[in-house]
């Protein structure tokens, strides 16, 4: 067990020792590589049965003697000053250095990995890797793809940041909005993942909750960011649901049929925290809005209450307002059903131009579920044929085709499960 | 750090030889660019239209001479800057304010070296 305890030192403690090596040596893969020899060192000098008192300065201090030992290195071979770091790279100064102290600067961090001039995916990956310390091996899982090519993905990611010149800095005044939204849609993206496959048992679980640690650790370090208490509370009130997502089957359980009493109660008192503390002039901001919508169902304690679709529907309508895109509308459309019948929800459907929604699941999903309603059964069979082309993850195709095969009635020819 | 500011934008707006009103628009703006930029400019051309482009392609061994761009697509380079930046962020702030006709783009290319 004694390997586990060292793992959750490093797991744990490794985003602050990175991120303050990285503002220290001003470069990604030099802190990276420097914390992953303190970790070697540490596997081989640390008594087998206990971790130092202060396991994490340790590694720190570790680690920053064996960045500059690299540095000198570079230096006595390579016969070049470095540029982004000079002056600094003696042994004194390493000892001299409190490493009692890690100075957090894992914003900064967050700020880099997070950067727009990074593709998406790869910014939410350096960002579980560096400062969730996440193994490349899970990361590689929760995106469903080969660890070699996350693998390629990094080091393309962390020599795009190091070309490019990307500042090692907490962004200024006049980039903040960018580069934080660019944060944010990182995070949007790395949780979206996780929370894609409602398994909630699998690697996507453990995945989640560091992003949602991710999402907490943001909101500590900005916590008068609207946009950022937003995000925070939209994860830990989806996060909170992840136990009612599923029935015995394995099969997708749509929110209004979750049972809240299955609903994690403490995440849902966090997620209200972070929603409550954004003054009320930034409610109408998309993201806000976003947690609204959660706040309201993860306010429903029994399935005796009856779901609270009128809410739903009237927050659909503002965010339709400032956000007008394909998810907000379909979104919109499913609540409409209930509170003004499938009559009006049917209408509206029909006045949107579905041409260029052809590949887009939810689109077939709100249009199967509209015809089924209507008594249309031969289009809606139609519609979910489409829609479970379309789909991927097995908890969302199982609960489809049984939908499916229940309106074929007989079940002359009923759509098998297939391999999901 | 310096960089390329590359200019991309849809040539045809700019008429046939690139002297219609268009372009004495933005190259006004251009000139007014410039005179913000100062010190930061290090250099930069606007070029004439892909018509009057000429390119010489090595391949296995054999060169040959084509009319014609590099590449066609919807947008062509028109123009660059180079400038000097302290980092991305300063120069992604300088390329926002690179002068378009409508719509373009600008391709921000740090220089290979020190």
């Amino acid at each position: 067990m004694i390997s586990s305890a060292r793992d959750r030192v490093f797991r744990e403690a490794g985003g602050r020792i990175i991120a303050a090596l990285v503002s220290r040596f001003r470069e990604l893969a030099l802190a990276e590589d420097s914390f992953s020899e303190a970790c070697a060192r540490a596997l081989e000098v640390w008594p087998a049965t206990e971790v130092p008192r202060d396991p994490a300065a340790w590694l720190y201090k570790v680690a920053l003697r064996a960045g500059f030992d690299a540095l000198r290195r570079r230096q006595t071979h390579a016969r070049f000053a470095l540029r982004s770091h000079e002056g600094a790279t003696t042994d004194d100064d390493t000892e001299a250095f409190d490493a009692l102290v890690i100075p957090d600067e894992r914003l900064r961090l967050i700020f880099i990995c997070c950067h727009p001039a990074v593709g998406i995916e790869s910014r939410a990956a350096l960002a579980l890797r560096l400062v969730c310390g996440l193994p490349t091996r899970e990361i590689a899982r929760a995106f469903l793809i080969p660890e070699t090519t996350l693998e390629q993905r990094l080091v393309r990611a962390k020599r795009k940041i190091a070309e490019a010149g990307v500042p090692f800095e907490v962004p200024a005044v006049i980039d903040w909005p960018d580069r934080l939204d660019a944060v944010l849609s990182t995070l949007e993206v790395a949780y979206t993942k996780s929370h894609e496959d409602a398994a909630g048992t699998g690697p996507h679980a453990a995945y989640a909750l560091e992003v949602l640690e991710l999402s907490r650790t943001l909101a500590q370090l900005l916590p008068t960011e609207p946009e950022v208490l937003a995000l925070a509370a939209l994860i830990h009130f989806a996060e909170s649901r992840r136990p009612a997502r599923l029935d015995g089957n394995g099969e997708m359980i749509p929110i209004a049929d979750q049972d809240p009493l299955r609903w994690h109660r403490p995440l849902i008192g966090e997620a209200a925290a972070f929603l409550a503390r954004v003054p009320k002039r930034e409610q109408d901001q998309p993201r806000v809005m976003q947690a609204r919508l959660q706040a309201i169902w993860c306010a429903r304690r029994s399935l005796q209450e009856p779901p609270p679709w009128p809410e739903v529907l009237a927050v659909y309508d503002s965010l339709l307002k400032t956000r007008d895109d394909a998810v907000v509308r379909l979104n919109r459309l499913v609540a409409l059903a209930e509170v003004s019948g499938i009559a009006a929800a049917t209408a509206e459907f029909e006045a949107v131009d579905g041409r260029a929604l052809g590949d887009f699941a939810p689109h077939h999903a709100v249009r199967a579920d509209l015809l089924r309603r209507a008594g249309r059964v031969e289009e809606a069979q139609k519609a979910y044929g489409a829609v479970i082309a379309l789909v991927s993850t097995s908890a969302e195709r199982r609960w489809l085709i049984r939908r499916a095969n229940e309106l074929s009635g007989a079940a002359r020819s009923p759509i098998s499960p297939g391999p999901a | 750090m310096k960089y390329a500011l590359f200019i991309y934008e849809d040539e045809s707006l700019y008429g046939p030889g690139k002297n219609g009103p268009a372009i004495q628009q933005i190259v006004a703006k251009h000139m007014a660019f410039n005179r913000e930029l100062g010190a930061a400019r290090l250099g930069g051309a606007g070029l004439t239209g892909t018509s009057s482009a000429t390119t010489v392609r090595t391949a296995r061994g054999q060169q040959a001479v084509h009319d014609g761009p590099f590449a066609e697509a919807k947008e062509q380079l028109g123009g660059f800057y180079l400038i000097e930046a302290p980092d991305l962020d300063a120069a992604i702030s300088i390329a926002k304010k690179v002068p378009v006709l409508q719509d373009g783009s600008i391709e921000i290319r740090p220089l290979l070296g020190p």
